[in-house]
């Protein structure tokens, strides 16, 4: 009898929060967990950067200019003789950080403001969604570029741009974030946190938030790899990141020359690869996380 | 009627006054129907129209009648978890029909609702035990060591076990869910409960469990039930008094032995001819109704039953009955009684 006893307790339970289910599925996604390896690495070797050369990312060295790959230069250097693994991993650092940056900004004041639109609906409902539509209308590149040629000069830097690009980004994930509200609070537990009478902050925080975060982490996922092309972008048409500092985008802005283009591929490959690797990656983890979290999902 | 039975009536009436729980005066709730770009006002849908109840402490009122007919309406209105348009709610003695805000929310322990869809109104990313305590932290500062013990010795009490606290809603089944329900709702210790339709989404087998369960607790904690249901024998089983619902109209109000024995609305009497009889050798007249329900948008003028009463006459059509005590203790809104 003990002995049957102790063997149906054996298997200690599994926590069965769904969170906690959502996290044994992605663990058992081998693109996703490659995914996020391949991620990590790139994030870590980045951030490290100091720490793993010691080359002067700023440093011109004339008698240096466009050296093949070898065992001084892994990636050899560009015309200015700036070695090319060095400003690949400080330029890691400062596309991971606009990406970054951009998502944790537009994520957080997507989803304030696309909660509240979406709980207490009606005349809070439509202000704030007339200022998003305002916002969505904005041509984004056209006022990315008029924006930092304006503030060109005065403040320039990384945070510019990420101010920016955050403040035209968020209107696509308030609209989502509302419309998943919308269809959330109709659910009858909605109505029996009212009756017990917890309050709308609380509603919205301990009962709507968590049942809509699948789609929030999804959406920031893919607006992670989006920021970075967007980035990339604008950097590669000079309206992005400073010049002088080296980001994944202003790396690839050589390329514009032909020569550079046709004879020199080690100058501009290696960060064109990066950002297909590193999006690639993270599109990745985005699948996994909404199969996990779809408790529907069995993969 | 003679002068004795009126002095007893009258007697009755205000001794019943102190034990009386909740009084719910002409209540209305009128949903409006907006139509265009402008969103202008076309019209109400008069979900509940002129209801007026009263429940007596510890007893069950049965609130019946065929979907959408108000009854669900009725019991969130009373709730106060949606605003009434017109009338009152006095809950105790006191006013609640206009508390706002924070009092309104402190008022709630007053009063629980135990919700119709068992899957629905539990938030499944939350720990059975956080959400049955959720009221208590709303409502009291006790240590997250005393609400655990307690909550515990609730969830027992509602015939689960107290280990459970530390699951999830999708690993219970419908009947033990609708009992998480249940124990969240008794969490506050609250007076009255409202049930709206709890066991209609239940498995037969289950719903007599859940039943007999709430019948207990009633005893257990001296709750006032208004029991909301469409299936006549739950709440034939479950209630003292019920009420009918028609439109959004309270048609007839009695005893749970008038109702069932002697039904005086025709809508009531064609309801209760619809009960299956277990007994094969008895025979049973049923009484069909012709057509639908109409438009709550557009009711009919007069009685709003005068369009499918199998016994209606020329002045149904204009005249709206109110619900008069024809006998004792038995109300009923129908001009057919109106004679006297």
């Amino acid at each position: 009898m003990n002995t049957e006893q102790a063997s149906i307790k054996a298997p200690k339970r599994k926590n069965s929060s769904p969170w906690a289910i959502a996290r044994r599925k992605f663990f058992h996604n081998k693109l996703a967990m490659i995914s996020s390896v391949f991620l990590m690495t790139v994030i870590i070797l980045s951030f490290l950067a100091p720490y793993i050369t010691t080359v002067d990312i700023s440093r011109v060295n004339i008698g240096e200019t466009s050296l093949t790959p070898s065992s001084d230069h892994w990636l050899g250097t560009d015309q200015s003789g700036r070695d090319v693994f060095t400003r690949l991993l400080y330029g890691g650092r400062v596309s991971l950080t606009v990406g970054m940056s951009v998502t944790a900004i537009v994520v957080v004041f997507g989803t304030l403001i696309g909660s509240i639109a979406g709980y207490f609906g009606g005349f809070v409902d439509n202000i704030l969604m007339r200022f998003t539509d305002f916002i969505l209308n904005f041509p984004f590149l056209v006022f990315v570029i008029v924006l930092s040629s304006l503030l060109f000069g005065h403040v320039s830097g990384v945070w510019v741009l990420i101010a920016v690009i955050s403040g035209l980004s968020w209107g696509g994930v308030a609209r989502i974030v509302r419309s998943k509200i919308l269809a959330e609070k109709e659910n009858e537990y909605i109505l029996a946190a009212e009756s017990i009478g917890t309050s709308s902050a609380k509603i919205i925080t301990r009962h709507l938030l968590p049942n809509v975060l699948s789609t929030i982490i999804v959406q920031a996922t893919l607006l992670f790899a989006t920021m970075i092309v967007a980035e990339a972008g604008l950097s590669y048409l000079g309206f992005g990141v400073p010049q002088e500092v080296p980001s994944w985008g202003n790396m690839l802005t050589s390329s514009r020359q032909p020569d550079v283009l046709q004879n020199k591929p080690w100058i501009w490959i290696p960060p064109g690869l990066a950002i297909v690797f590193t999006i690639l990656s993270i599109n990745f983890i985005g699948e996994g996380l909404k199969d996990a979290l779809n408790p529907k999902s069995n993969r | 009627m003679s002068e004795q039975s009126v002095m007893e009536r009258d007697h009755q009436h205000s001794q019943a006054d102190s034990d009386v729980l909740l009084e719910v005066k002409n209540l209305k709730k009128y949903f409006p129907v907006t139509a265009g770009f402008f969103k202008r006002k076309v019209g109400d849908v008069k979900a509940v129209d002129n209801v007026s109840l009263t429940l007596k402490k510890g007893e069950t009122f049965g609130l019946v009648g065929e979907s959408g007919c108000g009854k669900s309406t009725t019991g969130r209105t009373i709730l106060r978890l949606t605003n009434a348009t017109d009338g009152q709610i006095i809950f105790d003695g006191q006013d609640i029909t206009r508390l706002r805000g924070s009092r309104l929310r402190k008022f709630r322990q007053n009063f629980q609702m135990v919700f119709q869809d068992p899957y629905a109104s539990l938030n499944t990313k939350m720990m059975v035990g956080h959400i049955v305590d959720e009221p208590l932290r709303n409502f009291t500062d006790k240590s997250s060591k005393q609400l655990k013990s307690q909550i515990k010795e609730l969830l027992v009490r509602v015939g689960l076990r107290d280990t459970d606290y530390y699951k999830y809603p999708h690993e219970f089944s419908g009947g033990q869910r609708q009992r998480i329900g249940i124990a969240r709702a008794l969490a506050v210790n609250p007076k009255l409960i409202i049930a709206d339709e709890p066991v209609s989404a239940l498995d037969v087998s289950i719903q007599s469990q859940v039943l007999n369960l709430l019948k207990d607790l009633q005893e257990e904690f001296n709750l006032t039930y208004l029991f909301i249901a469409h299936d006549l024998s739950v709440v034939k089983h479950m209630s003292d008094r019920i009420g009918v619902m028609y439109l959004g109209h309270l048609v007839e109000v009695g005893s749970n032995e008038a109702i069932y024995k002697e039904p005086l609305h025709p809508y009531t009497q064609a309801l209760t001819s619809a009960i299956p009889e277990p007994d094969p050798t008895k025979k049973k007249e049923r009484i069909i109704l012709e057509g639908d329900v109409p438009n709550p948008q557009n009711p009919p003028s007069g009685c709003v039953f005068h369009t499918r009463c199998p016994v209606a006459m020329p002045k149904c059509k204009e005249i709206v009955p109110q619900l008069r005590e024809v006998r004792p203790n038995h109300e009923v809104a129908c001009l057919l009684y109106d004679e006297d």
